[in-house]
């Protein structure tokens, strides 16, 4: 390319091609999102949040089938983050002994926990509206910013999960006693944007293990969603998403799905779908 | 002497290697179904024992790796911080890698055999180019941060201690005297090195010491890390007292 100080001419070409280069951004990181499958609360249909519930037998498999889609794929890591619930732990750790990269450095963090719901934790959907009544729950459901009602001391899991030694060293500001979706994502992005990106930056290929609301933190920051389109967005669980970033980690494509054809094509509708049910 | 710290250390169980005899090293066997029991039973014994860690540490071979899991599976501490490490690698037995005793004996004589065994820094012969395993082991992405020099191509147990003894003052030493419940998940060889130090122990001494497998390891230290009694063994009161006699009647055995 010769560029001239030139009226015109070699001057509009020039920036013709850097505006066309523009258009074909190149992938300069790849990342891997993976939300855990089925757990034995969930099996329950109750809310589980900060509850350390396990895997059940499905999301064990879920968990198999994500490390195999990789496997296949050829993936390979430098690194992986996860919360310090047992669900996301298991999960990457079926995963890493799926892909024979269990010696891989894993960082857990409780910044990717699930969201917590507070005084819900433990319900199941039945127990909630008859608690808290059908119009209440509407709302919670369709707001991004009202929390539910606190995990107050009385609450049976109040022990079990404000005072583990996990959260030990958390501030009094820190430690949640129930989140909002945006609470959530605003305690998340902080981890993303101090110790996540660097390494993405650093050219580390990254992996993370995680939960359906922490990892909604990490899509709508990475796509720029609003508010409304994040709330319509459910990650499909057990299956490796795969994001193509460009130098400013700006999604060069839509986020893939890895599995067998069926798998994926399951997961791109349910998601497709997402959109347009009314809840 | 009070005790001022307390350390756990554990030596995984059987891997798959382990039964077919074959010199393992840094060859990464998996567990056997035995081997993940003796992790579990290891788990377990921590788990009626009541130990809390705060931090954990292990190797980058996956039998070390698989039996701090399921530890801390057994034991409901896997939201742990774990670090891995090269340096807590099994020692690496060079061109003996992949070889049973059979094997060994008839490629280099009953002599050299002894020569090595008894040997405290006398090395086994390089893991070369023409290797089987030369690849997946010298080549494998876990050891591309190592600086150069560092990879080893075989050592002798005075090598394998001079790489992990670092680890241990760097990165162990001052997380105990921080106070934190420290548990680390290793191999023979590389623990050998541990203990060696804590107990100001021979090079005579550590090579007599085969530390029993997927059974916890208690040490209760004082201020300065020393040992304030002998290493207790977790677990029910037969398995625990098998290790014990087993541990004595080495001292005794001529190889």
């Amino acid at each position: 390319m010769l560029i001239q100080k030139a009226s015109g001419g070699v001057a509009d070409a020039f920036l013709f091609r850097v505006r066309k280069f523009k258009s074909q951004r190149m992938a300069a990181y790849r990342l891997v999102l993976i939300r855990h499958g089925e757990s034995c609360w969930n099996q329950e249909n109750r809310f589980c949040g900060w509850f350390d519930a396990d895997l059940s037998e499905a999301g064990v498999q879920e968990a198999k089938r994500g490390g195999q889609a990789l496997k296949d794929s050829g993936f390979e890591f430098d690194v992986c983050y996860t919360s310090v619930l047992q669900r996301a732990i298991r999960t990457l750790w079926l995963v890493l002994d799926g892909i024979d990269q269990m010696w891989l450095p894993v960082h857990r963090t409780w910044r990717l926990n699930e969201r917590h719901y507070g005084g819900l934790t433990g319900l199941n959907k039945a127990e909630t509206a008859a608690r808290h009544g059908e119009a209440q729950v509407k709302v919670w459901r369709r707001s991004y910013d009202i929390p539910p009602p606190p995990m107050d001391a009385e609450h049976d899991l109040y022990s079990a999960i404000s005072q583990d030694r996990r959260y030990r060293d958390l501030s009094k500001d820190q430690l949640p006693i129930c989140e909002s979706l945006k609470d959530t994502i605003a305690r998340a992005l902080p981890f993303w944007n101090e110790e996540i990106v660097p390494q993405i930056k650093e050219g580390k290929k990254v992996l993370i293990a995680a939960h359906g609301n922490s990892l909604r933190g990490i899509v709508k920051h990475l796509e720029d969603m609003t508010d409304e389109a994040i709330m319509n967005l459910n990650l499909p669980t057990g299956i490796p998403i795969v994001y193509e970033l460009d130098k400013n980690l700006k999604p060069i494509k839509p986020m893939q799905f890895l599995g067998d054809e069926e798998t994926v094509r399951k997961a791109m509708e349910a998601v497709a779908a997402q959109g347009k049910a009314k809840k | 002497m009070t005790t001022a710290h307390r350390l756990v250390i554990v030596r995984h169980g059987e891997s798959s290697w382990n039964q077919e005899n074959r010199f393992c090293g840094w060859f990464d066997a998996d567990l056997s179904e035995k081997g993940l029991e003796e992790a579990r039973r290891g788990g377990q014994a921590i788990r009626d024992a009541g130990l809390k860690f705060d931090i954990c540490y292990t190797s980058v071979l996956k039998r070390a790796i698989k039996t701090l899991w399921t530890i801390l599976e057994g034991t409901d501490q896997m939201w742990l911080p774990v670090m891995r490490s090269w340096r807590l690698n099994e020692r690496h037995y060079g061109g003996l890698t992949g070889l049973n005793k059979a094997e060994t004996a008839a490629k280099h004589g009953e002599e050299k055999v002894k020569i090595w065994r008894r040997s405290f820094d006398i090395p086994p012969p390089p893991m070369d180019q023409e290797h089987p395993y030369y690849k997946i082991i010298s080549e494998s992405r876990r050891y591309k941060g190592l600086k150069e020099g560092e990879l080893p191509s075989c050592e002798s147990l005075k090598d394998t201690i001079a790489r992990a003894l670092p680890f241990w003052n760097e990165h162990i030493v001052p997380e105990i005297k921080a106070g934190k419940n420290v548990l680390i998940a290793a191999h023979g060889n590389s623990l050998r090195g541990i203990v060696k130090h804590l107990e100001n122990m021979s090079d005579a001494a550590i090579m007599e010491l085969n530390l029993p497998t997927g059974i916890p390891i208690v040490y209760e230290l004082d201020q300065d890390l020393k040992p304030v009694k002998p290493m207790q063994f977790l677990g029910d009161e037969e398995t625990v007292r098998k290790a014990m006699e087993a541990v004595a009647a080495q001292g005794k055995v001529k190889k």
